[in-house]
């Protein structure tokens, strides 16, 4: 399927903040274009996976001219047998030099069945540029877990403080009555 | 003589299958501090996580009596809820839980779990205030994740302000004094003192007897290979400064 292309021109600043809840479908392809000097997108996902859902995610972010920035920021749970899989293109293009570019992938199993996979890729032609990715798959901390026990926080209680901190850079993003809506998710 | 708060009786744990203690027995009774010293490798941490409650560790025999429970058959919140608490060695930081959240949480189940009354919100900031203050804990940690970039110190001092608030009946001390200087140590030893009455028992357990100048046990007993070999009073803290723990 064609995707929409997000284009951002000339000094344009954006923002954007996406939220998948259990049961979304995945969403079409991403597509983001920097095609201004000095623009900039700053990207933030949150995906909560449960049952069998599936979600696929295929972003793209390309870097048309020089001294564009772009972030982005996926944070997400999977539950049951849910799957995430991730696919993120950074290109940078001849002569895109002054390029800022940052990708992460973070996901927290929290059951035995759910998995996550990330890929993400750099295609870079330029030379002076910035570009990092990270991506984790992991699991909530026991030690953590242990502690807030030990203090009397009940263990289910204790995981979802624990859910709730690991989203926290995205979920902080939104709107306090959204965010509660979100937290009434977990 | 008064009430026996905590009683382990040949009690034998380990971890991924290796016994560390090998016949524990040991008495608590109310108003007591107990320290509980020993080299390093004793099984003075395993004493302290079996007693919190620390999953990876497997209790393989004996019993453990609190408060006429039987502890072992608690869940470690159930233990806090109880009156247990656990000063960590390594207090666990966590990312993205303030310090006030975290509290809140804790004190909330707590009282829940007593059959007490929520706090509002006001008293709530208000027991937190006054308990940072008591710790000499500046007010902006409350803002702070827990544990997350505290010094040593740091680290030390918001575990004494954590059983403040708690305000438990037994604490459980796990070499709160390594890595202290002077200053820190005394706040902690005040935080330990203030929070002693005839109802309520600390243990201490430690490598080094630092702390000990500062909180006076009622009972010094020594740790050597899984057991304990010597239980007296605090002139054994003398003994074992002058001599070590060897040939004990």
């Amino acid at each position: 399927m064609d995707s929409k292309v997000c284009r951002i021109g000339e000094g344009e600043h954006r923002e954007i903040t996406l939220v998948f809840a259990p049961g979304s479908a995945g969403p079409e392809p991403l597509v983001f274009e920097l095609a201004g000097p000095g623009a900039s997108l700053d990207l933030a996902c949150l995906y909560l996976c449960d049952g069998d859902d599936r979600l696929d995610f295929d972003v793209r972010v390309r870097h048309l001219c020089s001294g564009c920035t772009s972030r982005q920021l996926f944070k997400g749970v999977c539950r049951g047998r849910s799957k995430m899989n991730f696919n993120g293109l950074i290109y940078v293009a001849p002569d895109s030099q002054k390029t800022k570019a940052y990708q992460e992938c973070h996901t927290l199993l929290l059951s035995p069945e759910a998995l996550a996979q990330a890929s993400p890729q750099l295609e870079i032609y330029a030379d002076d540029v910035e570009c990092s990715h990270g991506a984790t798959v992991g699991s909530l901390s026991e030690e953590e877990l242990f502690y807030m026990r030990s203090r009397g926080i009940p263990e289910a209680e204790a995981r979802r403080l624990q859910i709730i901190s690991f989203i926290s850079p995205v979920l902080s993003r939104l709107e306090e009555d959204r965010q509660r809506e979100i937290l009434d998710l977990l | 003589m008064s009430d026996i708060l905590l009683q382990i009786n040949d009690l034998h744990a380990g971890i991924e299958g290796r016994e560390i203690l090998k016949g524990v027995n040991l008495t608590v009774r109310s108003g007591e501090v107990h320290a509980v010293l020993g080299p390093n490798g004793a099984g003075k941490s395993t004493l302290s996580a079996v007693l919190a409650g620390k999953p990876e560790y497997k209790v393989l025999g004996g019993e453990i009596i609190y408060r006429g429970r039987n502890l072992l058959e608690m869940t470690p919140e159930e233990r806090s809820w109880a009156g247990i608490f656990l000063s960590f060695q390594y207090p666990v930081e966590i990312p993205g839980v303030s310090i006030t959240n975290f509290m809140k949480a804790a004190v909330g189940a707590r009282r829940k779990a007593q059959g007490l009354p929520e706090l509002s919100a006001g008293e709530f900031l208000k027991l937190l205030k006054e308990k940072m203050a008591f710790v000499q804990m500046k007010p902006e940690f409350a803002k702070r994740e827990v544990n997350v970039g505290f010094s040593g110190g740091e680290k030390k001092r918001n575990e004494i302000f954590q059983m403040s608030m708690l305000d438990p009946v037994l604490s459980i001390l796990d070499e709160t004094d390594s890595g202290l200087d002077v200053d820190a140590l005394r706040i902690v030893a005040d935080g330990v003192n203030a929070l002693l009455t005839p109802e309520k028992s600390c243990m201490i357990i430690t490598h080094y007897q630092k702390l000990l100048e500062y909180i006076k046990p009622s009972v010094v007993h020594v740790l050597k290979d899984g057991r304990i070999v010597r239980s007296e009073g605090s002139e054994l803290v003398d003994e074992i400064e002058r001599n070590g723990f060897e040939g004990m």
